[in-house]
């Protein structure tokens, strides 16, 4: 399942990389995180672990996940190691003087064939929800 | 009475032989994985549950997490927290559940061991806890499943102590996990120990109830072998600190007691209706 929002901030792409670039400020973007903590030590990078865990329904669902991506101004995207599987990522791309795209992805896929998939598609709702709200935190991190 | 006593200690004996030692290898991380989706789904849809305080679990380590626990014979309390703490640290963090014995012979439940699920004994709990994973146990058991459903909100569990023991002799630390919502999956009208008694089930199966309930589909349900279907009353799980047992038994007791009761207290004052939560 692979939901995506996305939004046009009235920001440059260094601006609003100095807040995607920095995923240990993600719990202040991110709604619904009941748990993000950082795995490994140093400044964020390709390699970069943390334990990602989002509420979603009844109870808490993520894992480790590693960043994979990390293109300064233009993407950050990450993989999971445990917990469902997923990739998610934060393109910035140019939308005239000034202003930048920001596009939102997560794919996700959970185990248990026909329930899985019956999981997947009933969660897809909250994880849109989910998208939409960390945009507009970041819109208003970015554009205030 | 002689030939009584000999046969109740033959009948013992004869289930106490037949009560698996556990094998920690059945756990299968990735079954587990293949079954969250849908335990996700009965979570969420049917017992809407909320499960908090995920994070005052010791993130690694050997842990004794110790539950009241509602539901009859079919406790939602227990999949509940089984799933979130799956999904909170990984199926790959070893995570064990006791259950009665009667619980683990059930053919019909062959797959628990998978889960995780093993026979309710001190070797069993020390063997898994001596590995370095967490063991959740029901201490009440049947003594507190089966408690009338206006007493839902009062912790049971029944002056058992072993967990206690258990605790020190493996320098683990308690983690109290309270529930609330379960004994309302059905009417429970009754333990029926003086029934119990009476066919001395409790000398020959460690059964010190023979529970009467009204519940989905029997109508008027005496023993819920069988189980039941159960209402889709609103789960609500909350893990409390983690106690050490440093002190006397009776004293670690009480504190984890008065820890699950103080829990249980706050989630249902929080309930405004029974069933719906």
């Amino acid at each position: 399942m692979r939901v995506e929002r996305r939004v046009t901030l009235n920001a440059d792409r260094d601006t609003v990389w100095k807040v995607l670039g920095d995923p240990d400020g993600y719990p202040s973007l991110l709604p619904h995180l009941q748990r993000w903590e950082a795995v490994t030590e140093g400044p964020p990078g390709v390699g970069s672990r943390y334990t990602v865990l989002w509420e979603v329904g009844a109870i808490p669902v993520g894992g480790i996940v590693e960043v994979v991506e990390f293109d300064t101004a233009r993407d950050l995207a990450w993989i999971s190691i445990t917990g469902v599987t997923q990739r998610g990522r934060f393109r910035l791309r140019d939308a005239g003087p000034g202003r930048t795209t920001v596009t939102f992805r997560l794919a996700y896929h959970s185990d248990g064939g026909l329930l899985g998939l019956i999981a997947d598609r009933i969660a897809a709702r909250q994880v849109g929800r989910s998208l939409s709200e960390s945009l507009k935190n970041l819109q208003r991190l970015v554009e205030s | 009475m002689t030939g009584v006593a000999d046969i109740l200690d033959w009948a013992r004996q004869q289930v106490a032989k037949r009560v698996p030692k556990a094998d920690l290898d059945q756990r299968d991380p990735d079954y587990i994985r293949d079954q969250l989706p849908g335990l996700w789904l009965l979570a969420s849809l049917y017992f809407r549950a909320d499960v908090r305080g995920l994070d005052r679990i010791p993130a690694e380590g050997p842990v004794l997490l110790v539950g009241n626990h509602s539901g009859g014979n079919v406790p939602p309390d227990t999949f509940v927290f089984t799933l979130a703490f799956c999904s909170y640290f990984g199926v790959e963090r070893p995570f064990y559940q006791l259950v009665h014995n009667l619980v683990a012979l059930y053919p019909a439940l062959g797959w628990l061991p998978k889960f995780g699920t093993v026979a309710a004994s001190p070797d069993n709990a020390r063997l898994a806890l001596e590995s370095g994973a967490a063991v959740l146990v029901y201490p009440g058991g049947d003594y507190e499943v089966y408690r009338p459903s206006w007493q839902r909100h009062v912790v049971e569990l029944g002056g058992r102590k072993g967990f206690v023991r258990l605790a020190r002799e493996t320098a683990v630390p308690i983690v109290p996990v309270a529930s609330v919502g379960g004994q309302e999956t059905a009417l429970f009208l009754g333990r029926g120990q003086g029934l119990a008694r009476l066919l001395m089930l409790d000398k020959v199966l460690r059964l010190k109830s023979l529970p009467i309930s009204v519940a989905l589909p029997w109508g008027l349900n005496v023993t819920d072998w069988l189980g039941h279907i159960p209402l889709p009353a609103k789960i609500v799980i909350e893990v409390q600190e983690p106690i050490e047992a440093t002190g006397d038994d009776q004293a670690v007791y009480d504190e984890v007691v008065a820890s699950l009761q103080a829990g249980v207290d706050r989630l249902a004052a929080e309930r405004r209706f029974p069933v719906i939560g």
